[in-house]
């Protein structure tokens, strides 16, 4: 190790990093770094990187330009979001979860007050059921509309006037969940038995003609990226997640989706009314980060699909039982319920624990981006340090999920 | 009195070319972010004066105003030093470009060659000043800097041999007066051109050839520890340089100033309409840069490394010595020099992105298919 790029100020991660190295350098023991050379330096990725999308720290050590050893440090954007449950309400927790995987609020949101329903055994009309599917796939596209722009911006300017289509794309989804929630990303939407306000006039169909243009608008994505030799080549064969890993990993979503895996919960668990639609599972064979571009654009197309189809079975009614309405109390009987929902990154799940007071007693994530995050080390090992950041950006970690 | 003469002369030469490149990379900032701007469906700085025009004044009054900073751990002396070089290459190549009719600051009988070599300072300074900053983004940017523009040269320079071959001279004025009469070098010898210009690019820094301080990974590369006017130089030279290396095309290949209305205004001896032609040209030149930053993602740095030696560096060594044989032994050797060019350009053009996209469609066919689970 040169002197000069020894860490200066050796924290945890830093000292791990600069331990394995040495670790190799001394016993020769190289099965954990995959070829350790001696002239390694440790580069310090984050939390402030244009690369990280939030504030993901990763420790990374290089050999040259190939990436030997990563070490995610994660935690700079905790905010507590278990420990508040025990000291709010059902109902004041609602739009905190909405703050966890802040990409994708509704499904967040849906995955919460499932839990409760579950728990103190509330029925939802069925117009609120539909209405809540709407929201979650209008929310599913906008969310890959993120995902796709930010890794492709990863790769290159081209990729941030990519970044610039989708977001103006996106704009129209936040529009019409503007118009029906009054927020744009932290909905607060869901009530427990339904949703808080039913549909505005003519918003249907304005919805309807915003899912004609998504063909549109993927057709223009393709376009763009898909037939460049440059992105092609930057894409294809990097970053490849075996079925095994997935496996090993508990990777789930559009990330397990692209290597041939055909887990969805939407499919394989299914609630709500999504056993009544019709819609395809976006499967890829390869695994690699083009895959896992193409996967998130495929499943805009079928979200749409199912938007529509959701849209044309709807029936006229309440969206919330009357009877939930008021008092903004509720007390579910002593248990725990498991909800696991599909959400755009995978599958996101709220243990949630009752001791019949007006607080949860306990309540517990499971965020599809963190158990994600594991992998990383393993797929960014022995790639170029560039095809390292387009890899992390097509795991598409959001780290408001990851560090809660 | 001649010598206070000569002296003041030379001083203000030297004020002319830094404040044209000062104010061509002030123009170039507000143009590539307008033009970004529009293809990328936004609007772009639109607010400091009419159409957004001053913003880049007011930015560089805002670098100006910055604390002089410079790390604690970093090279003091040689961390100075790279700002101040890397100007050097964009100042002194304006010697010998010859902007209008009867307009060129010294005609130097090696002018080629002088190009390639002070346009190698650039990268001089970006090395000093990456090794300086003590930051290892700053290092691996300004290595990537140097193993860029080493192999990026090579092609380069193979081009102009072409140009100074079929010329029969190494200055710039008699390139430009050989390509008289609309014989622009372009029109006969665009492979040439296109090898020169894609090394142009590399040379620039710029997309996709902007490893060095590629955003996404790097931070800032080379400039990651910079702020200030210190930054701003780097920047400015890098913004001058579009124009720069554009006029250097120009003059090389699209007959310089030449265009109708020559001798229409001649103010001392200098005719005002072939300038505005010889800008017209190159500011085309610039907006097609711009173009190609915008439209192709960034290439991998074996990528990058792979399409300079494998593809380009045969390319340039296959046309070189075609067209030297061309220009020593075919007679009307400029209609045979277009034949061969204008067919194994088109080639080129044409063949090279669909077999790039079969050869990785094919490798992606072999590549093991995950099974189904």
């Amino acid at each position: 190790m040169d002197e000069l790029f020894a860490p200066t100020v050796p924290d945890e991660a830093m000292a791990l990093a600069l331990d394995r190295v040495r670790r190799g350098a001394e016993t020769g023991d190289v099965s954990e770094l995959d070829g350790l050379a001696l002239d390694q330096v440790i580069l310090n990725m984050g939390p402030q990187h244009p690369a990280t999308h939030g504030v993901l720290r990763l420790v990374v050590t290089l050999d040259g330009e190939v990436v030997r050893d990563v070490i995610p440090v994660v935690g700079y954007l905790h905010r507590c979001k278990e420990k508040l449950a025990e000291k709010r309400t059902y109902y004041q927790y609602i739009p905190i979860v909405d703050r966890t995987e802040y990409m994708a609020g509704m499904n967040c949101e849906w995955t919460y007050v499932l839990a409760v329903e579950e728990l103190a055994g509330i029925e939802v009309p069925r117009r609120a059921e539909f209405i809540r599917v709407i929201m979650a796939e209008l929310n599913r596209i906008a969310s890959h509309h993120v995902a796709v722009g930010t890794f492709t911006a990863d790769l290159s300017p081209l990729g941030t006037a990519m970044a610039f289509y989708t977001f103006r794309d996106r704009e129209k989804i936040l529009d019409l969940l503007e118009e029906a929630a009054g927020a744009r990303m932290m909905f607060n939407y869901f009530r427990f038995g339904g949703v808080r306000f039913d549909l505005p006039p003519g918003w249907e169909q304005r919805c309807r003609e915003l899912m004609a243009e998504v063909p549109k608008w993927t057709d223009e994505y393709r376009a763009l990226v898909e037939d460049n030799a440059v992105f092609l080549s930057r894409t294809i064969d990097k970053g490849v997640i075996s079925q095994q890993d997935v496996v090993d990993y508990a990777i789930t979503g559009p990330n397990a989706r692209a290597s041939g895996v055909p887990h969805d919960l939407r499919r394989t668990r299914p609630y709500s009314v999504y056993p009544e639609l019709d819609f395809e599972l976006c499967l890829a064979d390869h695994g690699d980060v083009f895959d896992r571009y193409k996967v998130r654009v495929d499943e805009m197309l079928q979200s749409a699909r199912i938007v529509q189809q959701c849209l044309d079975m709807m029936p006229r009614g309440p969206v919330q039982e009357g009877s939930l309405r008021a008092p903004y109390v509720i007390t579910p009987p002593p248990g725990s319920a498991y909800i696991a929902q599909e959400n755009p990154r995978g599958e996101y799940g709220i243990y949630i624990v009752s001791d019949g007071s007006r607080y949860p007693y306990r309540l517990k994530y499971r965020d599809p981006c963190f158990i994600n995050l594991q992998l990383l080390p393993k797929l960014m090992r022995g790639n170029k340090i560039a095809d390292a950041v387009a890899i992390g950006g097509s795991i598409d970690l959001v780290l408001g999920g990851i560090d809660r | 009195m001649d010598l206070f003469l000569d002296i003041l002369r030379g001083l203000a030469a030297v004020i002319l070319a830094y404040s044209f490149v000062f104010i061509s990379a002030l123009v170039n900032i507000v143009f590539e972010r307008r033009t970004l701007a529009f293809m990328q469906d936004r609007l772009g700085p639109n607010r400091t004066g009419p159409q957004g025009i001053l913003q880049s004044v007011a930015d560089s009054f805002k670098m100006l105003g910055k604390e002089d900073f410079a790390p604690a751990a970093v090279d003091k002396r040689l961390f100075t030093l790279a700002p101040i070089m890397v100007m050097i290459g964009a100042v002194a190549v304006q010697l010998v470009i010859p902007y209008t009719k009867g307009w060129t600051s010294q005609d130097l009988n090696v002018g080629i060659i002088y190009i390639v070599a002070v346009t190698s300072f650039t990268v001089l300074a970006i090395l000093i000043g990456g090794w300086a900053s003590h930051n290892k983004y700053s290092l691996v940017g300004a290595l990537r800097s140097a193993a860029q523009m080493v192999s990026y040269e090579v092609p380069m320079i193979l081009a102009l041999l072409v140009v100074a071959m079929a010329a029969g001279s190494l200055s710039l004025n008699d390139v430009v007066s050989f390509q008289s009469g609309y014989q622009w070098f372009v029109f006969y010898m665009p492979l040439t051109f296109f090898i020169f210009w894609i090394a142009s690019i590399a040379e620039l820094n710029r997309g996709p050839f902007d490893l060095p301080e590629s955003e996404s990974e790097l931070v800032a590369g080379y400039g990651t520890e910079y702020s200030g006017m210190r930054f701003g130089m780097f920047f400015l030279n890098e913004y001058a340089g579009l124009t720069i290396m554009s006029m250097v095309t120009v003059t090389l290949f699209f007959g310089g100033w030449e265009g109708p209305g020559q001798d229409l205004l001649v103010v001392y001896g200098v005719s005002v309409i072939p300038f505005v032609w010889f800008m017209l040209k190159t500011y085309a030149l610039v907006f097609a840069l711009v173009w190609v930053r915008l439209s192709v993602p960034r290439l991998q740095v074996d990528q990058l490394m792979a399409f300079a030696w494998k593809f380009l560096i045969p390319l340039a060594l296959v046309n070189i010595l075609a067209s030297a044989a061309i220009i020593l032994w075919a007679p009307q050797w400029k209609w045979v020099m277009a034949g061969f060019s204008w067919v194994l350009f088109l080639a080129v053009v044409v063949l090279f992105d669909p077999l790039q996209r079969r050869m990785l469609r094919r490798r992606r066919a072999k590549s093991p298919m995950l099974t189904r689970g």
